[in-house]
């Protein structure tokens, strides 16, 4: 296997927490353990997703050392490279040095890496086998594989704080640019320099999306990744930032001859290139990839694994699918965000109206949109039928009614998922902040948080089995391998 | 096809032993699955029919519905079907369309097999 550099780790809080609190209990002693990580390679890097960490337990599977001063059994190393080999994983041993924010290996444990790893990669079947030495607040890692040993170069936390561990502390972040002046009297250069760093993907730049789109554009975000498939229509704008009646052709599609509007649809500029005109204007050294392309398709979807943040504003019961399978499976955090205004069926009165914005986490009990029960099982095969068939069916709504969408709630959600993200990777979140689902209800002016759900067997988040959890490129993301759009 | 629905179409096939599977890939890793020869009883002539549906892309995780059986089949005491069976076209051929959405599909424990059993049992029992 052909491996891409840097190669970094990625662990959820969960987890994270738990091999802290194992390695870590207060006795200044050396514990171990195994993580099971699945294994994605981009032009990015490879990153390795812990799936699962297994506690070796002291005096049984973490033992007095005859040539360093502990070390895993045999049995317990034997047991989990099964283990990883079976599931396609890459296995990691972890074990802990004193310290607080530099590490490293000893002269003892890299000739144990010698001695061991070239048959373990053999176990694994040429997956990466390594090794990590963690201080309280600093990691080191040996990366084994096919192609040469290579040094780890992070280790990334996912949780309510979002943030990167490395061998040794980094040097002091550059002054960030004036515009951002204002900025940094809240996060300092640091955090504008981690908001540089990120690339994230905004799936659907309608509404919501052209908000989000100008707004991490504004706050420094150094690389957005745009991903729609539509063109812009008259209709939009009242609500895509940036859009005008050049981009929509309005002369041509307000025409009253068929085949001049035809031309005007056919012709109008793509929503993902405003979204970059924008972007540009708001900030003329980010990185931006306009992507005509619908995130159903294989290919599309496959972009976004390397982010390090996700937004769907495109609301689909199977967009929201690939979103919380992108999120579980490879292990990004998320935000799905969304306005509904609801209906009367028959008298057409509004009765609802309402936004969402979904933090996901990875992980069980993170806010999982399947947990949340946000892809109800039916409504995906609804939308998955051929528009032919679901005539046919009769399942098709009116098609010459659309939902009805304004700017205005769209900031409701767009603006809390902006500021969550922010507030994630400048850890500026308190301990005790609510991260689960909100929902505004703009009628009764009134903010609801949604209670975590968590479904024991789900098949994105769970740590069962079958679950698409951290497995990153070895299973497949429920997506087309046609173009759907 | 997706490995999931492969299994899915093992599974039919274990299901049904006695019948006919045909399963016919639509290009975006879903498939078309067709079971001939299924027994639906004496209520029905003829007795035995083909049951076909789509399996989508996004199985297990999206329910498996509508399905479909032969127009021709007829109720032996001259009634008409009940609710829930209406003649259609799908996939440019006149059938009987069987609308029966799980609403409480379990992605976890649901499969097309046991999904296909309920519905032919659901149309026997008409």
């Amino acid at each position: 296997m052909k491996i891409t550099l840097p190669i970094s780790v990625t662990i959820d809080e969960a987890l994270f927490t738990k091999l802290q609190a194992h390695l870590f209990p207060g006795d200044h002693d050396e514990h171990g353990a195994v993580i099971a990580a699945g294994i994605v390679q981009t032009k990015r890097g490879t990153r390795l997703l812990a799936r699962e960490v297994f506690l070796a337990n002291d005096g049984i599977d973490y033992v007095l050392g005859t040539r360093g001063y502990r070390a895993l059994t045999a049995q317990f190393v034997a047991e989990k490279a099964d283990y990883c080999s079976e599931e396609k994983l890459c296995y990691l041993a972890v074990h802990c040095h004193g310290g607080i924010d530099a590490v490293g290996f000893s002269p003892d444990d890299l000739a144990s890496h010698q001695r061991g790893y070239p048959a373990l990669l053999d176990i694994t079947n040429g997956l990466p086998v390594g090794a990590l030495v963690f201080a309280k607040q600093a990691v080191a890692g040996e990366i084994w594989t096919t192609n040469g040993v290579f040094p780890l170069a992070k280790m990334r936390v996912v949780g309510r704080r979002i943030f990167d561990l490395y061998a040794s502390p980094k040097s002091a972040p550059k002054k960030a640019d004036r515009i951002y002046e204002r900025n940094t009297r809240l996060f300092g250069d640091i955090g504008q320099e981690i908001l540089g760093g990120l690339k994230v993907v905004i799936i659907g730049l309608g509404g919501g999306g052209s908000l989000l789109n100008e707004w991490l554009s504004r706050l420094g975000v150094g690389h957005i990744v745009a991903i729609d498939f539509d063109r812009v229509d008259i209709t939009n704008l009242s609500r895509i930032v940036g859009a005008t009646r050049w981009d929509a052709l309005s002369l041509l599609t307000g025409s009253r001859w068929k085949l001049l509007q035809k031309i005007g649809k056919r012709f109008a500029a793509r929503k993902v290139h405003v979204a970059r005109r924008v972007a540009r204007v708001a900030n003329r050294s980010i990185v931006y990839d306009a992507v005509v392309g619908d995130i159903l398709d294989e290919s599309t979807a496959l972009m976004a694994r390397d982010a390090d943040f996700i937004f769907l504003a495109s609301d689909s019961i199977r967009s929201r699918l690939v979103f919380n399978a992108l999120v579980q499976q490879y292990l990004i955090p998320g935000i799905q965000v969304g306005a509904k205004i609801s209906s009367d069926k028959w008298t057409r009165e509004i009765t609802d109206i309402f936004t969402t914005t979904r933090l996901v986490l990875p992980g069980s009990g993170r806010g999982c949109l399947d947990c949340a029960g946000a892809i109800p099982p039916s409504r995906l095969r609804e939308e998955g039928v051929a528009e032919e068939e679901k005539r046919a069916q009769a399942y098709v709504d009116d098609p010459e009614i659309s939902e009805p969408s304004v700017i205005t709630l769209n900031v409701l959600s767009a603006g809390q998922a902006a500021t969550d993200l922010m507030m994630l990777f400048t850890g500026l979140f308190d301990d005790h902040a609510d991260l689960g689902h909100i929902m505004n209800f703009a009628r009764e002016r009134k903010l609801e948080y949604v209670g975590q759900s968590v479904n024991q067997h789900c098949l994105d988040c769970s740590s069962t089995k079958r679950s698409r959890r951290g497995r990153g490129d070895s299973v497949r993301l429920a997506v087309s391998r046609q173009t759907v759009c | 096809m997706t490995s999931e629905i492969a299994i899915a179409v093992d599974e039919i096939r274990q299901a049904f032993p006695n019948c006919s599977v045909n399963a016919e890939e639509d290009g975006q890793g879903g498939c078309y699955v067709t079971v001939s020869g299924v027994d639906i009883g004496a209520r029905y002539t003829p007795h035995n029919a083909s049951f076909s549906f789509h399996i989508g892309f996004q199985y297990p995780r999206a329910d498996v519905y509508p399905h479909y059986t032969d127009v021709g089949i007829k109720r032996v005491d001259g009634g008409g079907h009940g609710g829930g069976v209406g003649q259609v076209i799908w996939r440019e051929k006149t059938v009987l369309q069987l609308s029966r959405r799980s609403n409480r599909w379990n992605p976890a424990s649901d499969t097309a097999a046991i999904k296909l059993a309920k519905v032919v049992e659901w149309f026997k029992n008409l």
